[in-house]
């Protein structure tokens, strides 16, 4: 270990119990958002984050919230100090979520900070970045594939003032009501997050109250020299060395487009250094990536590869430097649309980064995930809009050394943190009947570790309704296998209209509507890990008796001479075809 | 049967050397270090005896603490057992079979598109960052999992019958693959059963025993259904035949009663349920606090307990707010889900055995890893050689040297101390002394935020509650904890130690069920809800008329949540169906759980829920006679206190010198044959009338927020 920073004449026990601490704050606020939101979005799905930074924006702990969020909160609270330096009060809330202007990662994300201030000195900052069900814009819901411009995306928010010394700026309130579709949800969701950080910034200064005096400011940068020197051990134990990997879209969301995600990884002495030169230019479509969504992709894909104990803080993120060239899809100049960027290209970001660092350590190489197509439906019935995203539909996850990819799995950007529905649950909810989702044979990634299968599934929509589709990994695999594995199988997204005839392959990015219709998907599989000839044998039988790999496979592709039941192989023959050439 | 008898509720003095008289109960408690039994007189009269567990072979630890308690008695365990008019035990057999992954070969069969829901899991994993941790291997293989042909609807009308030529096939298919028995679950079956119950049958018809999903589990969700109704199949032949032999064994010794077992719900349940329901065994144990709880709620005065039960590897936490414990559907037992009404239990890996490391950053953690019974504590001189709780606690004086769980082990000071040198002092570069109160610090942080998350998801104020501190270790803590925590009084029940199995003696017989019901309040049909709950109630009365209930207590219930909310809340609901009084309660309720009403939201009503109870007499240890005089210390040592006292010279008094009326001050240790007592500066500690401990915190004690 070179270059790491000396552990500070801190008590290291008051340093544990104000680490600890301020985790239990964090997902203190997460628990009072849950409970009291009023969106399924929130209360379900959990797309949002709370977080504590330090007086200078430094992101202290975000021991709530979902992986595409990491570090991106820094970046709000950092813009907000820029606003409004010196003009902090207690009791004061302020409100963002411009890309471009405020450090935020995409229009629908909405960030609540509090300033925290112990003896009329501000310590820290309080704060819940929370994805809202709708903020005007092109599309009801947030996402409007047909945007070119942020205009198009909904309400731009610079760093506001929103409540003053404790009182409520109602004509602001006004203002965000007048520019939503759903404001009795945004009226309650809103009440959430300022009730979230309000408590969350009692008990943070009740901490910080409690730290020995004089000494606050040494003990919160004491947590962020321990991130560093965590986060830095680790990337030292990756060797140094220089290491490329490239991911990229087959449209812009209007049509066919080459578009290259390159990242040159250079690790050194434990830093490193993730340069993004030779990436695509901005997009038309909204596919590109706020700068913040870029660093909390690249902090995502970092976090996962190395161990999930490590503390990741603004001190861990020392540890990294994010290079994205101005105008690049990964830095876009205004007003490109952003809002697909927390889905599409955080996914390529992170598979671009774990390919890179899988050479510096193949033993913890990371395939990659199958990528999602999202389609939902939409309609009204009794005079009510409902909208449905077929999660149904999602895809199968990639293998790493010691397990198979998950079979089917919420998006890679939450790591699996979104919870599948049930369909018996959405029959109840929604005009639809879910016939299937079952695993695909010979949908993973072969491997030494198989990827994750994906699924088959078909929804019956009763009635008419609107289709918004949102696809990546129908052209093409997208669970790439790693260390000698196999890519996971492609994905498909057809409709057939009425009840009869042929079900026809759907655009990847499109707005349309249908009559009552069946939506077949078939999701992309996770890629492999390591030589699919390395496979158990007994593994491989037990895929053919599950009936994920055929016999066929099991033969051609494993190597092993599986009987037709999977009850068992022929060792000799085995023997001979993973020895025999070619 | 006795046990329905108001009767044995003791009156007289008993105290320890009076004999047990001719009738008594007796409670067993597996856990995973020690087996604890208590038998309680109807005089009133008490016996203890803990033994090791004997995970297995679990039945001879019960039948080796039946000798150690009969020889407790001066009675021959035929004596012991002919007396015993009411028997209770709690199991881990289910539980084990789960972890261990030693349950049945279990088929599945499932509506043809959803056999892949038991493997799928819905995606749910406990820490999304901890991504290369595999899944626990699926419950039923997937050539196991057989799909048949056929459709319920939403509504629960039939869109395409159950294809009986491929159920045969099927389970031609299961029996080629030596099942041992059979879960079916089929989509939407909780809105009409037929196809279910028609599957079953041909199941049963070729020999094999079969579970039926909207029979163990009725709730809406393919996944928790299914998984509920794998796990009862899975653990059910094993648990089923542990039973029997247990009861077979416990009757040839003289046991005249039939055993009954803590189920989830924390009542209690025969052999025969067990066999019906085997996966309600799988919190047998633990959820026996509740009748701990419900007992200790008169003898302190209050219905409002957080119970903190530490023993040596975890820690149960479990609220009663206004004499009820929240029941839950939503259970992980090793990472399968279960869907059977359950106390809502909390545990945390923070116990006696509880490790402290220091990390490759320089950072001192505590667990969740334990050591476990063997090696244990460095101090038990079995080789263990990290620091642990235990450890810290003896170095801080706060444990003494020499025989401790009731002689079981013994403390050794030097290896305590080599330890926390080693592990803790000498990576952090400060003092043994500083280490050991960094490692107390750290354990009780941890488990203040626990209660502490308990509280915001219950929506209750922790100060409204008193604390009662169980298990060998829960009492070191209790007052700790219970100050930062805002609460005023602690409460230590004398048999801490063996609170569970004491509390499986205050146990009601109870059984829960349920039906999904979807229907908007306004427009609720009374008079289907009545017949519902009639059928409900129907299901329910030949279990409790079988333990002797035939006119058991009814509490009915009701889910409500706002149109489009994923989760409801649970209300009472009066024996007739009250419109108002439901939105009333259900508004209440929302907005203490959640802090606000919707007030031109839709409720709709989404599950009646149905108890049937049959109230068992609880069997109150008599109080030992009234103090004469002053209590008087046994010794004095040095022991640290709290970061704000240090290290303070405490009277150490022994728990069988206290009487009813003492009272001590702290800083004080009491030493009791199950669990130590620490009582913090400035705190008050009573003995009350029925000789448990009662602690009145110092309110003004410097509350360490940290």
């Amino acid at each position: 270990m070179t270059d790491t920073p000396a552990a500070p004449a801190l008590d290291p026990v008051a340093l544990a119990l104000l680490q600890n601490r301020l985790d239990h704050i964090a997902r203190h606020m997460g628990w009072v958002m849950t409970r009291t939101a009023r969106s399924p979005i929130f209360n379900q799905s959990h797309d949002f984050s709370c977080f504590i930074t330090d007086r200078n924006g430094q992101l202290l702990s975000q021991a709530d919230g979902i992986p595409i969020h990491t570090g991106g909160g820094g970046f709000s609270v950092r813009a907000l100090i820029a606003a409004f330096d010196g003009r902090f009060r207690p009791g004061d809330a302020y409100l963002s979520n411009d890309p471009y202007v405020a450090g935020g990662n995409h229009l629908p994300d909405w960030v609540i900070a509090r300033p925290v201030f112990v003896d009329g000195t501000l310590v820290a900052f309080a704060c819940n970045r929370a994805h809202q069900s709708d903020i005007g814009g092109g599309a009801a819901g947030t996402y409007n594939p047909t945007a070119t411009e942020i205009f198009h995306e909904g309400i731009r928010l610079p760093p506001l003032r929103l409540v003053e010394e404790g009182v409520m700026r109602d004509d602001l309130w006004a203002l965000l009501m007048a520019n939503t579709r759903t404001p009795q949800l945004l009226d309650g969701d809103l009440g959430a997050m300022l009730g979230s950080t309000e408590i969350g910034a009692q008990k943070i200064a009740e901490t910080i109250t409690g730290l020995p005096r004089d000494e606050a400011t040494a003990y919160l940068d004491g947590m962020l020299d321990y991130g560093e020197r965590r986060f830095t051990e680790a990337i030292a134990a990756l060797g140094d060395g220089v290491f490329e990997a490239e991911e990229r879209f087959d449209n812009d969301c209007f049509g066919p487009a080459d578009i290259r995600i390159r990242v040159r990884i250079s690790l050194e002495g434990g830093r490193a250094r993730v340069d993004f030169t030779g990436t695509s230019p901005q997009i038309r479509g909204f596919k590109n990536s706020s700068l913040a969504n870029t660093h909390s992709g690249v902090y995502a894909a970092f976090g996962s590869f190395l161990d999930a104990d490590l503390p990741r803080n603004e001190g861990s993120f020392r540890a990294i430097e994010v290079i994205a060239p101005e105008g690049s899809l990964l830095n876009p100049r205004a007003p490109a649309p952003v809002t697909m960027c927390t889905v599409f290209p955080a996914y390529e970001i992170i598979h671009a980064c774990w390919w890179a660092l899988g050479q510096a350590a193949p033993e913890r190489a990371c395939a990659g995930w199958g990528k999602n197509s999202f389609p939902n439906s939409s309609g009204t019935r009794d005079g009510k809009t409902w909208v449905m995203y077929h999660w149904g539909g999602l895809s199968g996850g990639g293998a790493v050394a010691g397990r198979d990819g998950f079979a089917q799995i919420g998006p890679l950007v939450t790591l699996g943190g979104l919870t599948l529905p049930n369909a018996e649950v959405y029959e109840q909810l929604y005009p639809v009947r879910v016939l299937r989702q079952e695993l695909v044979c010979d949908g993973g990634g072969a491997g030494a570790f198989r990827g994750g299968t994906g699924v088959h599934y078909e929804c019956d929509v009763l009635t008419a309704a609107e289709y918004s589709f949102r696809a990546e990994g129908t052209s093409r695999p997208t669970g790439l296998g790693v260390e000698g594995g196999s890519d996971g199988a492609r994905g498909r997204v057809a409709l057939r209209e009425g009840a009869e005839g042929e079900a026809r392959p759907m655009p990847d990015y499109a707005l349309s509507r249908f009559g009552p219709a069946r939506l077949s998907m078939t999701s992309p599989g996770g890629g492999g890990y390591g030589d699919p000839f390395d496979r158990a044998p007994e593994a491989v039988c037990r895929d053919v008796r599950d009936g994920l790999v055929s016999p066929a496979a099991a033969r051609a592709v494993y190597g092993v001479a599986v009987a037709d039941d999977g009850r068992s192989h022929d060792g000799a023959e085995t023997a001979r075809l993973r020895t025999s050439p070619g | 049967m006795s046990w329905n008898d108001k009767a044995s509720n003791g009156a007289g003095r008993g105290a320890d050397d009076e004999s047990l008289g001719r009738e008594w109960r007796i409670g067993v408690d597996i856990g995973g270090t020690f087996t604890d039994l208590v038998a309680i007189a109807e005089t009133g009269a008490l016996r203890i005896a803990k033994v090791p567990s004997t995970p297995d072979r679990p039945e001879q630890a019960v039948l080796d603490g039946l000798d150690a308690l009969a020889a407790a008695a001066g009675e021959t365990v035929a004596g012991l057992l002919a007396g015993c008019r009411l028997f209770v035990h709690g199991s881990t057999v289910a539980t084990n079979t789960v972890l261990e992954h030693k349950g049945a070969r279990v088929g599945l069969i499932a509506t043809e598109g959803f056999r892949d829901s038991l493997e799928i899991r819905r995606g749910i994993r406990p820490d999304p960052w901890r991504h290369r941790e595999p899944y626990p291997p699926v419950l039923v293989p997937r050539h196991r999992r057989l799909p048949v042909g056929g459709r319920i609807g939403a509504s629960g009308e039939e869109l395409e019958p159950l294809d009986r030529e491929a159920l045969d096939r099927q389970i031609e298919r299961l029996l080629a693959e030596d099942a041992e028995v059979v879960a079916v679950s089929l989509f939407n079956s909780i809105f009409a059963d037929g196809q279910e119950r028609a599957a079953a049958a041909a199941v049963r018809e070729a020999g094999l025993p079969v579970f039926v999903s909207s029979e163990i589990a009725p709730v809406l969700g393919e996944y928790e259904r299914t998984s509920t109704v794998a796990l009862n199949a899975y653990v059910g032949p094993r648990t089923a035949r542990y039973v029997s032999e247990l009861s077979d064994a416990l009757a040839a010794r003289g046991l005249a009663v039939p055993m009954l077992l803590t189920q989830n719900n924390g009542g209690m349940i025969t052999p025969a349920q067990v066999a019906a329901r085997p996966a309600s065994l799988l919190l047998s144990g633990p959820a026996a606090a509740v009748g701990a709880l419900r007992h200790h709620c008169d003898t302190i005065g209050s219905d409002n307990l957080i119970s903190m039960e530490i023993g040596g590897t975890s820690c149960d936490v479990l609220v009663m707010a206004d004499g009820e414990v929240a029941l839950t559907d939503a259970l992980d037992i090793g990472g399968h889900f279960l869907a059977m009404p359950s106390v809502d239990i909390h545990t945390i890996g923070a116990g006696g055995g509880t490790i402290a490391r220091v990390d490759a950053g320089g950072m001192l953690a505590v667990g969740p890893e334990g050591a476990g019974a063997m090696p244990g504590p460095a101090a038990y001189g079995r080789g263990g050689q990290e620091a642990t709780a235990t450890d810290a606690q003896l170095v801080l004086g706060r444990l003494a040297p020499g025989p401790y769980a009731g002689g079981a082990v013994s403390l050794d000071a030097d290896l305590a101390e080599a330890a926390i040198r080693r592990c803790i002092a000498e990576p952090l570069g400060i003092g043994v002394e500083a280490a050991a109160q960094g490692m107390i610090r750290l354990l009780e942080q941890k488990l203040l935020h626990a209660l502490e998350h308990l509280s915001v998801e219950q929506g209750h104020d922790p100060r409204r509650f008193t604390l009662v501190a169980g298990g060998g270790a829960g009492a070191l803590h209790g007052a700790a904890v219970a100050r930062r925590l805002g609460c005023r009084r602690v409460y230590v029940p004398r048999l801490a130690g063996a609170f569970c199995a004491f509390g499986m003696l205050h146990s009601d017989i109870r059984h829960d069920t349920s039906r999904v019901h979807i229907s908007p309040l306004d427009s609720a049909d009374g008079a289907a809800i009545a017949s519902r709950l009639a059928e409900m109630r129907a299901e329910l009365a030949a279990a409790l008329a079988e333990a002797g209930f035939a006119e058991p207590v009814w509490q009915y219930g009701c889910d409500l949540r706002y149109q489009g909310q994923q989760w409801d809340v649970t209300v009472p609901l009066g024996a007739s169906f009250d419109l108002a009084r439901l939105r009333e309660g259900f508004e209440q309720r929302h907005r203490q759980l959640f802090g606000h009403v919707q007030p031109r939201g839709t409720i709709e009503i989404t599950r009646l829920r149905l108890a049937g109870v049959g109230p068992v007499a609880g069997a109150a240890p008599a109080g030992p006679a009234p103090a004469q005089g002053d209590p008087v210390a046994r010794s004095h040592r040095p022991v640290w206190i709290d970061a704000a006292r240090g290290r303070c010279m405490a009277p150490i008094y022994e728990g069988a010198d206290l009487a009813p009326g003492h009272a001590i001050a702290g800083p004080a240790i009491v030493n009791e044959q199950t669990t130590t007592v620490l009582v913090g500066a400035g705190d008050r500690l009573e003995v009350d009338a029925h000789g448990n401990y009662a602690i009145t915190l110092d309110a003004d004690a410097a509350e360490d927020k940290r």
